[in-house]
């Protein structure tokens, strides 16, 4: 394993995890979860292409890596890494911000999106990184809403969920996500009262299903919606929202030790220290006390509350929508806007089995059990859709790289490094029109089935959820934000520093700046896995011959040009 | 690109989107160039849609004042209710189904309230989505169609701006339907369907695409106007042939055709931009500056040469499940000084009587208390404001603000809606100048309603 050129920090983490999983090797079953017989050996366009799909973008060293261990074996080693490396969000929070609140020290809000941006672009275990993203963006919170703007530790925590869970199973992801108190802020059912025939707080229910969990309508399995007589079926209805309702009241505040449900806590002016990161407790004086009937689901009257919750998450996870309704945002998060009903029924399959096996019988993953996402990652990775290159060839093929995502892919590919070490990059709404942990509403940034009027898309019937932030002020401010920011990064300095935090170093493009087309093969290969058109390169490759060698700064100029042009480029902005 | 060419991409950018789609548009095209073809107005009008995202608790909007009135809502409201001292009675609404009864705006609406007053703004009582006019009972024997998706935030918006048959994914709204009817009429299409504040299903047409306007106006791309970034030669040209030429992957060649429009629009704007100028002082506020950018579009008209625009502006945050009380307010005080400023500039620009402004929302709240909040439902009131509006009135069926009333479909206070968004919609676009025949293209369903006209805007203006 040493002759792969293995960051130091990520070698040690490998190690260790595997020592930790199963006292050596990774590849072979571990208590007959995952078995390897056969890696699949990819090249370098093919482990730059999974590596798009997986991570916040490839560099030369994930490459390597992918083309040395095989697709299967690097897919197990990133799912086996600990978080050792990085830390929790939460760790990086109190480092900068410790609790209680040291004299003289502001809180805000920008160590959430440092941590961000640190795991994002070098933490070794990216694929984490990257699915803990994409369930933050079906489960949203967001720093728009005023009291989470003040929560960097709640906001760093409630990322921490996806991180932990990202391998872990989606039933644990949505307990975590109902009991997080910055959900609990976000969708108000924090200090929700169902006591005294009180009327209960109706947004989480709402949202928790329609959002989270199942969705509006009935779902094959494939995520076609069920039709009778041509119209889709609502999978509940307003007495359905109304008695759930009752399921999320008497959850508030948190302590840490032994639960300590008071009044004074349950309304907030008894605080616990930790109060924003600890999971929110059950006040049995404050829940409803009714008997609750949703989705063919009956709780009985006087059930306790943290039963009937159980009972709740349980129906959730065992409803027929859920394998097609998050394995279908998951694909379109990783891989492809408009997935095949064909590859959603595989992921869906797996999802709901707890169990992967690829169509060779050469691989296997996952502990059985429903919402595994070990399995459900996978399958969605191993996919053929997501893997042949054939179907990438269609013209529909792929999905426009979201705004966040184009920036680290630029990132990683500069090897870019933080001059302070804490990625000081902050709201990006003005230049990206995206900032992670930032969406307008719990419906994120782009819905999974917006649809851009008046494009080849909505005529060919076709979903394009990312070209929802995607509008003439938006496409420009890109292109003007990435003019800067390939040539000098980005980031605010730390104190005592001067310039932009985050840079570009481009260590190998400027051992490659005197030949144009090694440079630019050399960004083709990381940016677009070398996808660019005949006529894209060569026209990047022209331009950035006339810049010639002799020019003062030509190195920096010429890198600087091809990473531009590459950026903008139609090849890196649809990834396929 | 010369400036007589890029006139001529203007004016064909809308169409151009249809050339290589498939039939269905075809068919929207004949259609458009025909009904194009008998308006072609001389003078100029604007509507500007001015949604409040998340659900306007609208109960906190406008507000009983009678005694009973009063008393009625206070105790429905419990802790969510307004003191009378904090409201601003309306004076001298004839409206029938008001019967004596006075209603109010909340204090921070006193802007609202001086415009109201000088009969520039008017209210419309318990609008919401309906597919046909719909009883009580019919609604809970479920014996008539239902809007998909009630109280879900999106599809609700969808159903506003769209129809109200229509699910989240759906790709022409009403906004955009005017647009395709007048766009013919605008020497610049492309400035028909505007929006300052995030794309909107509302402006988008048949072929009518919506543009987008940023906090300054429209952004260029600073790359294609220099032909010598980092020290390269004729970057510029190479840069557009990249960015906007034309390419065969469906996802590729629709962000193109983005940056394509984006860059030709840009630059018709900022040109026509510069030569206007307002003074009328906006708030600072997202929704001021919004309000601001489509004062100085409507500025910029002739230099445009435009004569019918659509546009969308927006403010969030009312999702009102917690902190009602003391959230709803401001977001009235931030609307109100906007609109304010936006009438006082159509005066400076004299054209107190072409712009009407109207608001929209995902949809009403409950009207009782989920301990401090509300929660989603369905009809709500709504404001009109411009010159052409018939103001110092109320208009619609104003319900009975009481759990268990009348208009209550559950027990919590929710409005089934009795008039229909399509009406709304319907008596806007008479205003701007679509004929009786054209109005059930424009507003899909409409011929569903006896009533097309609500009649809260002026004839003949």
């Amino acid at each position: 394993m040493l002759r792969f050129r293995w960051p130091a920090r990520s070698l040690a983490l490998v190690i260790a995890a595997m020592v930790a999983a199963c006292g050596g090797n990774s590849d072979v079953p571990a208590g007959g979860a995952t078995s390897t017989k056969q890696a699949t050996q990819l090249d370098d366009a093919g482990a730059a292409r999974l590596l798009t799909q997986t991570t916040f973008g490839p560099t030369p060293a994930d490459i390597a890596n992918v083309r040395a261990v095989g697709l299967e074996n690097w897919i197990n080693r990133q799912m086996s890494m600990g978080r050792e490396a990085t830390g929790t969000h939460l760790d990086y929070v109190l480092a900068q911000l410790p609790i209680p609140t040291p004299e003289g020290v502001t809180v805000t809000i920008d160590p959430v999106y440092h941590s961000f941006w640190r795991q994002a672009l070098a933490a070794p275990d990216q694929l984490r990184q990257r699915v803990a993203f994409a369930l933050s963006q079906i489960m949203v919170t967001s720093t728009m809403d005023g009291n989470l703007a003040r929560q960097p530790h709640g906001m760093a925590s409630y990322l921490d969920i996806f991180a932990e869970h990202a391998f872990g199973n989606y039933r644990d992801i949505l307990q975590a996500v109902s009991l997080h108190p910055t959900m609990g802020l976000y969708l108000t059912s924090l200090a929700n009262r169902g006591d005294n025939g009180r009327t209960p707080d109706e947004n989480y229910a709402r949202e928790v299903m329609q959002l989270f969990s199942i969705g509006l309508f009935e779902l094959n399995m494939d995520g076609t919606p069920k039709l009778i007589n041509g119209a889709p079926v609502e999978t509940y209805d307003m007495d359905d929202i109304r008695n759930l309702a009752k399921v999320f009241t008497g959850w508030s505040w948190g302590n840490q030790g032994t639960p300590d449900p008071t009044n004074a806590r349950f309304s907030g002016s008894t605080r616990d220290a930790m109060r924003n990161v600890v999971p929110m407790q059950f006040y049995p004086q404050y829940h409803s006390p009714d008997a609750k009937s949703f989705l063919n689901v009956t709780i009985a009257a006087g059930t306790d509350g943290r039963q009937a919750l159980n009972t709740t998450l349980d129906a959730l996870m065992a409803h027929p929508n859920m394998p097609p309704f998050v394995v279908r945002q998951l694909i379109q998060r990783l891989v492809t806007s408009n997935p095949s009903p064909a590859y959603v029924d595989r992921a869906a399959v797996a999802f709901a089995t707890g169990r992967y096996v690829s169509a060779s019988g050469n691989y296997s993953t996952g502990a059985g059990r429903r919402g595994d996402m070990k399995a459900t990652i996978a399958a969605i990775v191993l996919d053929a859709q997501a893997r042949d290159a054939s179907v990438a060839a269609g013209a529909d093929f792929g999905k426009l790289r979201e705004p966040v995502l184009r920036l680290s892919a630029m990132l990683r590919a500069s090897e870019a490094t933080s001059q302070s070490n804490s990625y000081r990059i902050g709201v990006l709404d003005s230049q990206l029109f995206q900032t992670p942990l930032r969406a307008p509403s719990v419906f994120n940034y782009f819905r999974p089935g917006y649809v851009p009027p008046n494009t080849e898309l909505a005529g060919r019937g076709l979903v394009g959820p990312e070209f929802q932030i995607a509008h003439e002020v938006s496409t420009a401010s890109y292109a003007n934000f990435m003019q800067g920011a390939v040539a000098n990064g980005l980031g605010s300095a730390a104190m005592g520093q001067t310039g932009n935090d985050v840079r570009p170093q481009y260590t190998q493009a400027r051992s490659l700046a005197t030949d144009a087309t090694k440079l630019v093969d050399h960004l083709n290969l990381l940016l677009t896995h070398n996808s660019m058109s005949a006529s894209t390169r060569s026209t990047i490759i022209n331009t950035v011959n006339s810049i010639p060698v002799t020019a003062s700064n030509a190195a920096a100029n010429r890198v600087n040009l091809a990473m531009f042009m590459t950026v903008v480029s139609p090849e890196f902005l649809v990834h396929k | 690109m010369t400036q007589a060419s890029r006139r001529q991409f203007l004016r064909t950018a809308s169409a151009l989107s249809i050339a290589g789609a498939a039939t269905p548009w075809a068919l929207n095209l004949a259609s458009i160039g025909a009904a194009a073809a008998q308006s072609a107005p001389s003078d100029y009008k604007a509507l500007v849609c001015l949604f409040l995202y998340g659900g306007n608790d609208h109960s906190n909007t406008i507000v009983p004042f009678d005694v009973h009135g009063y008393s009625q809502y206070a105790s429905a409201r419990t802790n969510l209710a307004l003191p009378q001292s904090a409201l601003l009675p309306l004076e001298a609404p004839t409206n029938a189904s008001l019967s004596g009864r006075q209603v109010a705006m909340r204090v921070e609406m006193a802007p609202l309230k001086a415009l109201y007053d000088a009969g520039r703004a008017a209210v419309l009582a318990n609008v919401g989505t309906l597919v046909v006019p719909t009883t009580m009972e019919q609604y809970r024997a479920r014996s008539v169609p239902l809007p998909p998706s009630l109280f879900s935030h999106n599809d609700q918006q969808s159903n506003w701006q769209v129809a109200p048959t229509a699910r989240e994914g759906n790709r022409v709204g009403w906004g955009g339907r005017m647009g395709d009817l007048f766009a013919a009429g605008n020497q610049y299409p492309s400035f028909t369907c505007i929006s300052a504040s995030g794309v909107a299903v509302l402006l988008s047409g048949a072929s009518t695409v919506q543009m987008q306007i940023g906090s300054n106006g429209a952004v260029r791309v600073n790359a294609l106007n220099t032909q010598t970034l980092f020290g390269g030669r004729d970057t510029g040209t190479a840069l557009r042939a990249l960015m906007t030429g034309e390419r065969t992957h469906t996802l590729e060649k629709d962000y193109n055709a983005l940056v394509r429009r984006s860059t030709e629009s840009a630059e018709a704007l900022n040109s026509a931009l510069a030569t206007v100028n307002v003074t009328t002082a906006f708030p600072t506020t997202s929704l001021g500056t919004q309000l601001r950018n489509v004062a100085r579009v409507i500025a910029a008209r002739g230099a445009l040469g435009a004569r019918r625009q659509v546009f969308h502006v927006s403010i969030g945050g009312f999702d009102q499940h917690s902190g009602l009380v003391n959230g709803h307010g401001p977001l009235w005080t931030t609307i109100a000084d906007a609109v304010a400023a936006f009438d006082a500039a159509l005066a400076e620009l004299g054209l107190a009587n072409n712009v009407t402004l109207f608001s929209a929302s995902d949809f009403g709240r409950t009207l009782n208390s989920n301990g401090d909040g509300s929660d989603h439902s369905w009809g709500a009131h709504h404001l009109i404001v411009g010159g052409a509006v018939k103001g110092r009135e109320v208009y619609g069926q104003f319900p009975t603000v009481a759990l268990r009333g009348p208009e209550d479909i559950g027990g919590r206070g929710s409005l089934l809606p009795t008039t229909a968004v399509a009406q709304y919609a319907a008596t806007l676009a008479t205003w701007f100048g679509v004929s009786a025949s054209d109005l059930s293209r424009t507003v899909p369903g409409i011929e569903r309603f006896s009533t097309t006209d609500v009649g809260f805007m002026r004839a003949g203006q």
